[in-house]
């Protein structure tokens, strides 16, 4: 993580604050508030489909490319998608040359975790032709800015950017024994993605005796142990793992699930909300981009 | 994946007969008419030996077997940091899991891949809440795992496999963890799953089909590591939990006896 | 408690009051002295009438060196500023693998520490027994000879024979009768172990 060295007293000071009867954060948010969040689908036009989020410091972009290949052997019968993620130099200068690597190798290994179901996202439709031809779906998440709860940020974008994904419709000829794959040629003849039921991660931060979510960078540097919760409209959960140096009670993690099952099925609907209201607005949607 | 310049390989894209040939009807069905094909009750373990002490040269190592699940494990140090870019003020624990290349049914690479890196991350979240790293400064301890054969269950042995490695190298610790994982099938769940009752995601096709692993330190009553895949819903993932708890305590006093003995024997 | 009770990690040993303290190889947690190692259970009692538990491993100690701990450690390298040494033990315990440390010239003797001439203390494959000053860098720990009971003990004449010392500055060829200048240590005849004995 992109550490910074906070003094005994701003740790003690963020952990009071949190111990108290009623809890107070650094920046006066409850327990369990997001911080302000901004996001901006289809930013860059020679993706499939992207996103843009702004979670008050952290600014991440997704970017989706659709590509043909073959499926792999042990799943003849749909497509994949691959995450990578980058972790810029933009964001801190410690994540100059190969710094990043063990945070962005983190960040991917618990995207595709969320993901690796048949629930979340239909990857069968991405077959074209069983054991020959099927869609890829390459997901690059760029971080450009560190500001504390980069999983949830990630995974947010990410639902962002597959909500926003448009795969070109193709058509298969059957010509004797060759199989023909022939594009559209109108751009507007695209298929899309259904991710009503794609998770988004909340982490839950143990601070002292209690937990929070959205940490900030400060509250991160406070916190000996996380829960990452990959969340479904429904409530189901797709991926769950412990993070960090310290150990965490049961009932501490039952309550944290709890949780973590109540605000990831909010804030998937409002996501799911606020996606459908941009598309509505169409092109009279004021292009934000990267000006603010 | 990064060519191993050091060895000769195989060509880069050959695959396994077995997974042309597996009868997918077969193994869509992990229970036989609610049973588990190899007999054993939902809620039984494996028949379970452990051996701490046997590789010399080690500080401390442990062997562990689970029918067909066998892990060794060896641990050195506290050491000096070797990588100066390593260097901390705090003592470090670092793991390194690898699966011997002919352990599972897939040939594994010599490097490391994706899938063994994020397992040697979990061992080492796993063990670190218990090791007591402030009594050695500026140096490290190395655990290094090798699964000699899989099935099922990889991480969950590691975990065991590794906390009594530590142990037996007189690594200070707050206790020991102990794995165990689950398996969630619908309404059942399975306890310690071979490798073929394990959860793969292109085989399930409905929610509450998933796995659960967790590490849990037994005399203080803390979870150091929880992990879970699959989609499946929050009572049952509870329930699985609670489960895994139950499991590793009643693995708790097998650990303590393997221990006890190594003493005894040594004295 | 008898001294055969064996213990593994985490295991509770008793209830803390105040009579027992927690000595090595424990911990306390929720009013409970836990053991933190595998090994016998000893009890150890205080002239002030308290017990100290200890849990004893039958491995040699995990050792590391830390601040004021007295080792013994090989010279590797000398120049003008400093002499690099690997840290072979600390106190009686041996180390597995070697620990690298550092000797500046400022810390080679307490008094004249301008006049210090590096070359004229410590040469290469001197053993010699420093105390560690600090933890250092992450290259090496800082270890000082600024005692009358702190520097070389064993060295090697130019000739190839053993030294011995004549004086605090000056040691003599076994073989060669040649004087050559080392800080030598005095070393207190009740840590000399003669191996005949």
């Amino acid at each position: 993580m992109a550490d910074v060295n906070y003094s005994e007293a701003e740790k003690t000071f963020i952990l009071h604050g949190i111990q108290d009867k009623f809890p107070c954060r650094e920046d006066g948010r409850g327990c369990e508030d997001y911080r302000h969040m901004e996001i901006e689908t289809g930013v860059v036009s020679n993706t499939s489909g992207s996103a843009r989020l702004r979670l008050a410091n952290t600014d991440i972009l997704v970017g989706v490319k659709a590509e043909l290949g073959v499926p792999s052997p042990e799943k003849p019968d749909s497509g994949c998608i691959e995450f990578f993620v980058d972790c810029s130099a933009n964001a801190t200068p410690e994540f100059e040359g190969r710094g990043g690597e063990e945070l962005a190798t983190e960040i991917s290994t618990v995207l595709s975790r969320c993901y690796d179901n048949s629930g979340c996202l239909d990857l069968k439709s991405l077959c074209i032709i069983p054991k020959q031809q099927c869609w890829i779906l390459y997901i690059d998440v760029l971080l450009l800015e560190c500001g504390g709860n980069l999983f949830d940020a990630a995974s947010i974008g990410v639902k962002a950017a597959l909500y926003n994904t448009r795969i070109p419709n193709v058509t298969v000829n059957q010509e004797d024994d060759e199989m023909e794959i022939e594009l559209s040629d109108d751009p507007y003849d695209v298929n899309r993605l259904d991710i009503s039921s794609s998770p988004c991660i909340v982490t839950l931060s143990k601070i002292g005796h209690y937990h929070v979510v959205d940490a900030s960078q400060k509250e991160e540097a406070c916190c000996l142990a996380r829960l990452m919760m990959g969340v479904t409209a429904k409530g189901t959960i797709s991926a769950l793992k412990k993070e960090g140096w310290g150990s965490l009670n049961p009932e501490s993690i039952f309550d944290m699930m709890e949780t973590g099952k109540k605000i990831g099925q909010v804030l998937n609907t409002s996501l799911l909300n606020v996606l459908e209201e941009e598309e509505k607005s169409g092109n009279k949607r004021k292009t934000v981009g990267f000006l603010k | 994946m990064p060519l191993d310049s050091r060895r000769i390989c195989g060509p880069e894209s050959t695959q396994s007969p077995h997974i042309f040939t597996v009868n997918k009807d077969i193994k869509s069905d992990i229970l036989l008419n609610g049973e588990r094909k190899d007999g054993r009750k939902l809620d039984q373990i494996r028949p379970l030996f452990l051996r701490p002490g046997l590789i010399s040269q080690a500080k401390g190592s442990a062997y562990i077997e689970q029918n067909h699940t066998k892990v060794i494990c060896a641990v050195y140090g506290p050491r000096e940091v070797m990588r100066k870019e390593d260097f901390s003020m705090k003592g470090q624990l670092t793991c390194e899991f690898k699966f011997a290349t002919f352990s599972c049914k897939k040939k594994r690479q010599h490097q490391q891949d994706a899938e063994e890196k994020d397992l040697s991350v979990q061992l080492l979240e796993a063990l670190e809440p218990a090791v007591q790293l402030d009594k050695f400064p500026k140096a490290q301890v190395n655990v290094y795992i090798t699964v000699l054969q899989n099935d099922g269950i990889a991480l969950a042995a590691s975990i065991t496999c590794a906390s009594l490695a530590l142990a037996d190298a007189g690594i200070e610790m707050y206790d020991i963890v102990v794995g165990s994982s689950a398996r969630i099938h619908g309404d059942v769940m399975l306890v310690d799953p071979s490798e073929e009752e394990e959860y793969r995601s292109q085989d399930c096709k409905d929610v509450n089909e998933g796995k659960v692993v967790i590490g849990l330190m037994p005399s203080i009553n803390q979870i150091s590591a929880l992990t879970s895949k699959g989609e499946i819903d929050f009572e049952t993932i509870s329930q699985a939990i609670k489960t895994c708890i139950q499991t590793c305590q009643k693995v708790y006093p097998v650990l303590q006896n393997a221990l006890v003995n190594s003493v005894k024997t040594k004295t | 408690m008898a001294a055969s009770t064996i213990c593994v990690p985490g295991q509770r040993i008793l209830r803390t009051d105040g009579s027992h303290v927690a000595g090595n190889g424990t911990y306390v947690r929720n009013g409970y002295v836990h053991s933190t190692l595998v090994g016998h259970v000893h009890t150890q009692t205080t002239d002030d009438g308290k017990t100290i538990i200890e849990v004893r491993s039958t491995k040699t100690q995990n050792v590391v060196p830390s601040e004021d701990d007295v080792v013994t450690a090989r010279v590797t390298n000398v120049n003008p500023r400093f002499c690099k040494c690997s840290i072979l033990s600390v106190g009686s315990t041996k180390l597995q693998e070697p620990f690298r440390g550092m000797l500046r010239k400022e810390d080679v003797r307490a008094a004249e520490k301008d006049k210090v001439e590096m070359y004229k203390c410590y040469r290469p494959g001197d053993i010699i027994v420093a105390k560690v000053l600090s933890l250092g860098d992450a290259q090496s720990y800082v270890l000082t000879t600024a005692e009358n009971e702190l520097g070389v003990v064993i060295a090697t004449s130019e000739a190839g024979g053993n030294m011995i010392p004549i004086s605090w500055c000056k040691m003599q060829c076994t073989k060669s009768l040649s004087e050559e200048f080392r800080k030598v240590a005095k070393v207190q005849p009740e840590f000399i172990e003669y191996s005949d004995s």
